[in-house]
């Protein structure tokens, strides 16, 4: 499926989930995501992953629910407990199955994102890895001057910043020796298509999602 | 127009202090130049000038002006070769910058093919920039700029973090595209080994000034530049004397999948200033992180007979220090005032009393700078000020990460002598990775050098 409707269905799946109370729905929504993360050959251990990560918010929100709500709705409580796992699922559906960059390329080209905005954003996602170095390298810079940094120093926030500012700066240079030019116009190498498949998914899985939340029990 | 015209120039970052002033230059195309000068005396400036990207990030043109013939396209490689990408990839970054040049997507992959291949890179396409070297990071910038076949290249620094080997590399192919494809090719350097007989003029930076050397002169420049380069200096191996400080036991060092250092038993010495050389890539950086714990490693760096995982990181950061590649990742604090004041009152070295630090300030030409923000001097500057600030620390091991690049060679001589007087009264255990050889022979009592995996002693550099 096309990247970007990818994302807008996911959305749009998240929005509606959090304003309805129905325990059918999630549930349908965590198979489907399940089964086409199986399609796509995700792993065994991710997967016990993905079931593990969001237990311990999912237990607490059960229990508080449960428990110690006036109305000790187990029903809601159920409710809330597959909501977590409606955006797990849908959201590993998209970063499972799609690369950033392959999302970028489909946002500047199908949704007419603003390429700035598109790549920026990409390039801010590559420099993550450098982003953890600096915090520890910050770190050390501090213990071997005789000071420690802890996570609450401001002068740990400070450098970081700075350092986000030049990167940002040195980023727009390097993007714009590279040959970009902000708004002018750009030709693709890989052309994320847009089919009348993808719409029809689209189209169909939002009606079909309004089917089971309004139509059934 | 056969040429870039610089008129009666004026540029300044802040008002008052102009970085180029009334500078009048005439720089032919289909030609080889360079820039030469001192660490700050605006090579850069003028680069990013030239490129458009000044005054655009910063600064203001006070007057004069810059215009470059009609029609020539003009890409900058920039000195932090980590810092030139914006994608994950080489194969990624050189499809967005043709993306960017609206080439149609029939006539990428074959332009994709030639850069790469022309830069020896074919093996790394897919590989992530992020885990490379910096010598792979600058082939990679450079297949950026041949596929993109600008007319102009501007490469500001594209070695100071580089061996020799892949400078060789480099500037050989570089010369391939002035010659074979007439491209215009500005270079900034402090170090001109190397370029005999390819640059056809050296513009010299001095005093917010620039001019262009005679014919005599550049060729006496780079004649001398080549002898110094070719010089062999002598060292002892270890001897039986030698105390132990830093040991590697069965400690094997990866970046990715790849094994970079594999030492079954190997050990730096006490109070010696120790050398480390090798090809780019081969892990010398990596073996830093290590030590100080900022990668993962397997097997035991053991610090003076105790394993060095046992110790606290607090006091341990006591113990060894580490003098980053990246001036800016040491500072602490805004001004330089500041800094020195930390490690004044934090530092154990008892060379740096008032007297000896006010002299050493001057030594470095930092005296007059205290109320700048260190964020805002010149790479040089920055440079002496972070190995300054290092010394006065006085951990009894330091771990030097091309402590001189950017330099020029009046600065590192002043660096050398501040660091063995220092030596003299607070001996230091020093392991200094550097290219640059060439002022070094005072100061290297060892030298080590890392290849194929391995790290041995060796008797000349």
């Amino acid at each position: 499926m096309n990247p970007s409707f990818k994302l807008l269905l996911v959305l749009i799946i998240a929005l509606e989930v959090s304003f309805t109370r129905h325990l059918t729905i999630n549930l349908v929504l965590v198979a489907v995501a399940i089964i086409y993360l199986l399609t796509k050959r995700i792993r065994p251990r991710l997967f016990g992953w993905l079931f593990l990560m969001p237990l311990f918010p999912a237990v607490a929100v059960f229990i508080t629910i449960a428990w110690f709500s006036p109305g000790h709705d187990y029903f809601y409580a159920w409710v809330l407990f597959s909501r977590i796992y409606v955006y797990v699922f849908t959201g590993a559906a998209i970063t499972q199955t799609t690369s950033p960059l392959e999302l970028t390329r489909s946002l500047e080209q199908n949704l007419h994102l603003p390429s700035k905005f598109a790549y920026g954003t990409l390039a801010a996602v590559n420099l993550i890895p450098r982003i953890k170095m600096a915090v520890k390298t910050i770190r050390a810079a501090g213990q071997m001057r005789g000071i420690n940094l802890s996570w609450l120093s401001p002068t740990l926030y400070f450098k970081a910043i700075l350092h986000a500012i030049t990167w940002s700066d040195q980023l727009a240079q390097a993007m714009e020796s590279h040959g970009y030019v902000e708004d002018r116009a750009r030709t693709s190498v890989h052309q994320i298509t847009l089919t009348a498949r993808d719409w029809s998914i689209l189209i169909i899985s939002i009606i079909l999602i309004q089917i089971i939340t309004f139509a059934l029990p | 127009m056969n040429h870039l015209a610089i008129d009666n120039l004026t540029f300044a970052y802040t008002p008052k202090h102009p970085t180029l002033k009334d500078v009048a230059l005439r720089i032919p195309v289909d030609s080889w130049t360079l820039f030469y000068g001192a660490s700050g005396s605006g090579k850069s400036t003028l680069m990013r000038l030239l490129a458009g990207l000044l005054p655009k990030y910063g600064g203001r043109i006070l007057q004069g002006s810059i215009e470059l013939p009609n029609g020539l396209t003009v890409a900058m490689m920039f000195q932090d070769p980590g810092m030139q990408f914006a994608l994950d990839t080489p194969q990624h970054e050189l499809e967005f910058a043709l993306e960017n040049l609206q080439l149609p997507a029939s006539e990428m992959p074959a332009r994709i093919e030639h850069a790469l291949k022309f830069c020896g890179i074919e093996h790394l396409r897919d590989r992530q920039l992020a885990t490379m070297s910096g010598g792979e990071q600058q082939r990679a910038a450079l297949a950026v700029l041949v596929a993109m076949d600008t007319d102009i290249l501007l490469l500001d620094e594209p070695f100071a973090s580089i061996d020799n080997h892949n400078r060789t590399l480099l500037i050989q192919q570089l010369t391939l595209l002035q010659q074979k494809y007439h491209k215009t090719i500005i270079v900034a350097d402090h170090d001109l080994h190397g370029y005999r007989g390819l640059a056809k003029q050296i513009i010299h930076f001095e005093n917010q000034r620039a001019q262009l050397l005679d014919a005599a002169a550049s060729d006496a420049l780079l004649q001398s530049a080549d002898q110094l380069a070719a010089t062999v200096h002598h060292v002892k191996l270890p001897t039986a004397s030698d105390q132990p400080i830093l040991t590697l036991k069965k400690v094997v060092i990866e970046h990715g999948n790849q094994k970079l250092i594999m030492a079954n038993d190997f050990s730096f010495f006490k109070n010696q200033a120790t050398l480390l050389t090798g090809a780019t890539g081969t892990g010398k950086s990596s073996l830093f992180k290590a030590i100080t714990h900022l990668a993962a490693y397997q097997g035991t760096i053991v610090y003076n007979d105790q394993d060095s995982q046992k110790i606290k990181p607090r006091r341990y950061a006591q113990q060894v220090g580490y003098v980053f590649q990246h001036a800016v990742d040491q500072f602490l604090s805004v001004t330089v005032k500041e800094e020195l004041a930390l490690s004044l009152k934090k530092g154990r070295n008892p060379y740096f009393d008032e007297d000896h630090l006010a002299a050493a300030l001057k030594l470095l030409d930092l005296n007059k700078l205290q109320d700048r923000v260190v964020y805002s001097l010149s790479g040089g500057q920055q440079k002496k000020l972070q190995l300054l600030l290092m010394l006065m620390m006085g951990q009894p091991v330091l771990l030097l990460d091309e402590p001189f690049s950017g330099l020029d060679l009046h600065s590192l001589h002043n660096v050398v002598d501040l660091i063995k007087a220092s030596q003299k009264v607070y001996p230091q255990t020093m392991i200094i990775i550097s290219h640059q050889l060439e002022g070094l022979e005072k100061l290297i009592d060892r030298h080590v050098k890392l290849a194929d995996c391995q790290l041995s002693y060796r008797e000349e550099f």
